[in-house]
């Protein structure tokens, strides 16, 4: 019956379409399919993969990348935290870390300016709180922002595993929008010399102007946004140009664990009103 | 002073004074239309000035002074000028033998101001003292021509004294204008006035002063200073000359130095203006650069062969239009007079339905626009206009005169095309000509600046790699496999169009009518699907190969050329099995109709002997197939179906997906326009090709559709417009810009090749194909080419056939061919042995530089 049924559909559209139109169309979709090889190859890593093991696992995927970096690497060695991280993102699943090629230039930022009081917008998992703290100079101090609980916790363990105490590393758990107007009275904070950004990208924008706002930036303190060609910031690209409060540049690189996307990570000086 | 002297010209100042009330009034007026606001300002400002001359200057000169203002502001009050003259006068007898002292006192005053310069007072006086120094030097002419008027009969020596007088008060008003310059009308006026104000030593001082300031321009440059005297002693001593230079001459020489400055000036302007509207002139001309601007030159280089050849295609019309179709549809016979000029009985039910507009059949097919339509009538009309000559000779100048374009074209961009060598010197060509002067937008300059890094680091990358050269083989690997892809799809692409036009024949013997529009227009459509994807598909593989992206749009175009060329000559094969399928079918009814005729005739002679002829309706008659309308009408719908596509891609994957990407940009969550789908980049080689295919279309059917070429104006000044529109407003700057400087000339080679490839065809059915017997203008010949001999037997005199027949004698063309081969080889063989010298001359120059270096 179902044969005859998909035999009957063929011929309905053979007829209303000649078999050599629809053949035309091919080189079309051979074409979209190399050419955006990598998004589907993305696609595929970072949702299909996902939803499969969420439901053969029961567990939520940050969940799944601290077991296997706590089985597969040695406590309070922050080096092999981020390796085993790097080779689950790259081999296993996909999690949007800063990954190993934009955290060398953020290490690089972090060596040069070597900052005493460092804000980060969106632990998730703790990949890129390890990093910072791991280049952070003596007694510098390093305040991490993450709005979901579930994550905060692993980035909590993440950062215990790799031997940082609260004297270096403080999580707030908390809404970006809503720590930052807080950040002076509650925390005491003078002045941010580094912010990293890598939460949600469409609150790039109003953080930023927000963090301009609460008077925490001084001159010749340092933003870097991660992600702000892919998925992109395009509004928070806008600003800059146009504002005129910093100095800024585009460091140009691919996605994290992905060869074909391009990507770029935002550096920003603030240069204050002239 | 004597008093008597004096007296006239005191009279004269009361004229004067009116004279300059009104004057300044109408001045006044003029200004007023220019700024009403400043006006009270202005009278402010005078009044103040006023303050200030009173102040400064002699008493007497501000008594002077402060009725001329009153008179001045109610200058309008004609019925009070008597009062006023009676007020001057008494003024005038109170200031009796004052005013030549008060006038050098102010000669004096305005020196030392000129000597002090304050700026911010200076400007202030100057207003408020323009408007007194047009009063006087008004009034000065106006004096001078009452002098000369009222003392005629006056003694010599009063004349004398006077005239002294006069100098000191004209070179008072010299000095005035010499602070103001920018008037013009004032100048000419001082120009009238000066010659005889300077004294002879004056004169000479004034020369030798000029000289001098000449001289220091000249030896500025050796002088030790410092630039910023320089700088200031130039500007200062040039604006000297320019002031005095016209001093010099007597009366005329000053008028026509004053003229030939105003002439330069005008001369200037209008060589600017002249330039702008020459740019203006030029079609197109403004929107190409602006879009050079935006996107680079190589996709501005598309414009302007878009342009050329839509020169080229207006000329083509022009002819066919001018030669063809406008004397045959003016003085051939006219619309249902003979069975090819009448739609048929069968058709006439559809002839006007609204598919004729693409479909060019009924009445479409029955006009002018196509073959079939031409009588072979030799003469038409009261001019013994030439049909079928001018027809065939038209076919043969389009072409014709489409090569010796092309050619020429050709050699010109050759010349042009530089000799530099691109190898030796790699960096300092990127480091120094890397630049794209024209880009005149911040993303593109991005974008290029981006670029030009990139091929840096590319560039030095490479020159480590050829150190190292371990990738070759891999590269080499990469490139072969690209080709052999490349080779597949196009084998794939040309055995789907051979399917499709079997099938299409199939189909046409079944008769058309049992099948769906799909299936009908299957060709078509596919031809023009295949056309669009498969060179995407060849964009994505030759990421492979990594070429710089010049060397990869060359290879880009050749494998599109190829694309494109084999669609075309299937589809011409196709054409030319229908051809001979006609053919046959032509001499069945050609049968039919003799018997037809026969059986006409004889019913007739048995019905009555006397009777007139019988009179058939021309529709009603028989007729056979003509093939060449058919071929006519194919090109005709080519070229329509591939208008369509290009413009329905360009509204859809450009302009549809600019909007998607634009506005869904709000609500995604990933940047669209820099992410994934983006904006569409502009593709200079698919364009380039559609756009020389498609002339290739028309160079080989517009022999069977003169029609042809005006579609094809049509085409290419709508997509003009559109694909500026569509380029401006959807598209991005490539990523990677690049100059196109020597593409032009590959375009050009490959519209040669497409040219002789499109005449072949064309060529080949006329010489070798009869035409058909009942429609077109060679109808009833044996070969399209015989209305020549035609022409030749009966419109020369004898002797020019017999001198002919000669000359086509193979006696006497066989050596002029091989004349002519030789002459070729000696000249190319030349041409190389010069190249040779140049590079010899170049290799000894580069010797020359390294020893002296």
């Amino acid at each position: 019956m179902s044969i005859l049924y998909t035999t009957a559909v063929c011929c309905l559209c053979a007829r209303m379409v000649s078999p050599a139109i629809a053949l035309a169309f091919i080189p079309l979709l051979l074409t979209v399919l190399i050419r955006y090889r990598y998004f589907f190859v993305l696609f595929y890593r970072s949702a299909l993969v996902r939803i499969w093991k969420d439901c053969t696992t029961g567990l939520s995927r940050e969940e799944r990348a601290f077991q296997y970096v706590l089985t597969h690497s040695t406590p309070g060695d922050p080096d092999s935290i981020l390796d085993a991280f790097d080779f689950w993102c790259s081999k296993v699943e996909f999690i949007s870390n800063i990954g190993p090629k934009k955290g060398k230039i953020l290490d690089r930022l972090l060596m040069e300016q070597s900052p005493l009081t460092v804000l980060e917008l969106g632990a998730h998992c703790g990949y890129s709180t390890v990093r910072i703290a791991r280049a952070l100079p003596l007694g510098a101090r390093l305040y991490s922002i993450e709005m979901d609980q579930r994550n905060a916790a692993i980035t909590e363990k993440i950062v215990r595993l790799a031997g940082f105490d609260d004297n270096t590393v403080e999580l707030i758990v908390n809404p970006s929008d809503e720590v930052i107007p807080r950040l002076r009275t509650d925390y005491n904070l003078e002045r941010l010399d580094f912010v990293f950004m890598d939460h949600w990208k469409k609150c790039y924008l109003p953080d930023l102007q927000l963090l301009e706002g609460s008077g925490l930036l001084g001159k010749g303190s340092m933003v870097l946004a991660d992600n702000v060609l892919f998925p992109g910031a395009p509004k928070f690209l806008r600003y800059l140009r146009k504002c005129g409060l910093y100095e800024w540049k585009i460091h140009r690189a691919t996605l994290e664990y992905s060869t074909g996307i391009k990507d770029g990570m935002a550096e920003l000086i603030y240069q204050g009103i002239k | 002073m004597p008093q008597d002297s004096l007296i006239p010209s005191e009279n004269d100042t009361d004229i004067e004074l009116d004279f300059t009330g009104d004057d300044f009034q109408e001045g006044h007026e003029k200004k007023k239309h220019r700024g009403k606001r400043k006006e009270t300002d202005r009278e402010k400002e005078r009044r103040k000035n006023s303050r200030r001359k009173k102040s400064s200057s002699s008493t007497d000169r501000g008594n002077e002074f402060q009725p001329r203002q009153k008179k001045t502001e109610s200058g309008r009050r004609r019925s009070a000028k008597e009062e006023q003259e009676a007020k001057e006068g008494e003024r005038g007898d109170g200031d009796r033998g004052q005013p030549t002292r008060s006038k050098t006192a102010k000669t004096k005053k305005n020196i030392k101001n000129e000597k002090t310069k304050k700026i911010d007072t200076a400007e202030e006086r100057e207003a408020g003292e323009r408007n007194e120094k047009g009063k006087k030097k008004r009034g000065g002419a106006k004096r001078e021509k009452k002098d000369g008027r009222k003392h005629v009969a006056k003694k010599k020596t009063q004349e004398k004294k006077k005239k002294k007088h006069k100098k000191v008060v004209e070179s008072s008003s010299e000095q005035e204008t010499s602070e103001e310059d920018d008037d013009e009308e004032n100048a000419n006026d001082d120009e009238e006035v000066r010659p005889e104000s300077l004294s002879p030593e004056e004169l000479e001082k004034l020369k030798e002063a000029v000289d001098e300031k000449k001289k220091l321009i000249q030896s500025l440059r050796g002088k030790p200073w410092p630039m910023k005297k320089k700088l200031v002693t130039l500007r200062e001593s040039q604006e000297f000359v320019e002031k005095y230079e016209g001093a010099l001459g007597k009366g005329k020489g000053r008028k026509l130095y004053a003229y030939k400055v105003l002439m330069t000036k005008r001369w200037m302007k209008f060589q600017r203006d002249f330039e702008n509207f020459k740019t203006a002139c030029i079609p197109w001309e403004m929107k190409i650069k602006e879009i050079e601007s935006h996107f680079g030159s190589s996709v501005a280089s598309y414009f302007i062969f878009l342009r050329w050849m839509y020169g080229i295609n207006m000329i083509l019309f022009g002819l066919t239009f001018g030669l063809v179709m406008v004397p045959e549809a003016l003085m051939g016979r006219p619309y249902g007079t003979i069975p090819r000029k009448t739609v048929p009985r069968a058709e006439e039910a559809s002839a006007m339905d609204f598919a004729v507009l693409w479909d060019f059949k009924g009445y479409a097919q029955y006009s002018v626009l196509f073959y079939g339509y031409y009588n072979n009538q030799r003469a038409v009309g009261w001019l013994k206009f030439r049909m079928p000559l001018s027809y065939f000779l038209v076919g043969v100048g389009t072409v014709a005169y489409s090569y010796m374009v092309v050619i020429r074209t050709m050699a010109r961009n050759a010349n042009e095309s530089g000799v530099g060598d691109d190898n030796s010197f790699n960096f300092s060509w990127k480091m120094f000509t890397s630049w794209d002067y024209l880009i005149g937008n911040p993303e593109t300059a991005d974008n290029k600046f981006a670029s030009i890094t990139t091929s840096f680091k590319e560039a030095i990358l490479e020159e480590q790699e050829s150190r190292k050269d371990d990738n070759i083989h891999l590269t080499r690997f990469l490139r072969v496999l690209a080709n052999f892809l490349v080779l597949c799809c196009l084998a794939g692409s040309g055995y789907l169009i051979y399917f499709v036009v079997r099938r299409s024949q199939k189909f046409t013997l079944d008769g058309l009518e049992n099948h769906t529009w799909w299936e009908r227009n299957e060709v078509n459509m596919v031809m023009s699907l295949l056309g669009m994807f498969c060179p995407m598909l060849f964009d994505v593989i030759s990421t492979l190969e990594n070429y710089h992206p010049r060397v990869a749009l060359q290879w880009q175009l050749g494998r599109i050329f190829a694309l494109f060329l084999g669609n075309l000559y299937t589809f011409i094969i196709a054409l030319m099995d229908e051809i001979n399928l006609k053919r046959e079918e032509e001499k069945i009814v050609k049968f039919n109709i003799t018997t037809w005729e026969a059986s006409l005739f004889n019913g007739t002679v048995s019905g009555n002997v006397t009777a007139p002829p019988v009179t058939i309706h021309p529709a009603d008659v028989p007729r056979g197939p003509c093939w060449e309308t058919m071929v006519g009408q194919e090109f005709v719908r080519l070229i329509i179906s591939d208008t369509m596509t290009t413009y329905i891609t360009l509204l859809i994957g450009d302009f549809l997906r600019a909007v998607l990407v634009r506005f869904l940009n709000y609500c995604w969550c990933w940047d669209l326009e820099a992410g994934f789908p983006s904006y569409s980049e502009f593709d200079v080689s698919g364009n380039v090709l559609g756009l020389i295919f498609n002339q290739g279309m028309i160079w080989m059917g517009a022999f069977y559709a003169p029609c042809l070429p005006a579609l094809n104006v049509l085409r290419l000044h709508v997509s003009m417009y559109l694909q500026c529109w569509a380029v401006m407003c959807c598209n991005v700057p490539q990523e990677r810009v690049f100059k196109a400087s020597g593409s032009n000339n590959f375009y050009m080679a490959m519209l040669l090749v497409i040219l002789f490839l499109s005449t072949l065809p064309a060529i080949y059915t006329i010489v070798t194909i009869p035409p058909s017997f009942d429609c077109g203008p060679f109808s009833g010949k044996n070969r399209m080419f015989d209305v020549i001999q035609e022409t030749l037997e009966s419109d020369f005199p004898a002797w020019f056939s017999k001198v002919f027949s000669y000359a086509s004698n193979p006696g006497l063309v066989l050596p002029f061919i091989l004349l002519m081969v030789l002459a070729i080889y000696y000249l190319q063989s030349t041409s190389k042995s010069y190249k040779e010298a140049n590079v010899e001359l170049k290799k000894k120059l580069q010797m020359v530089i390294q020893k002296l270096l």
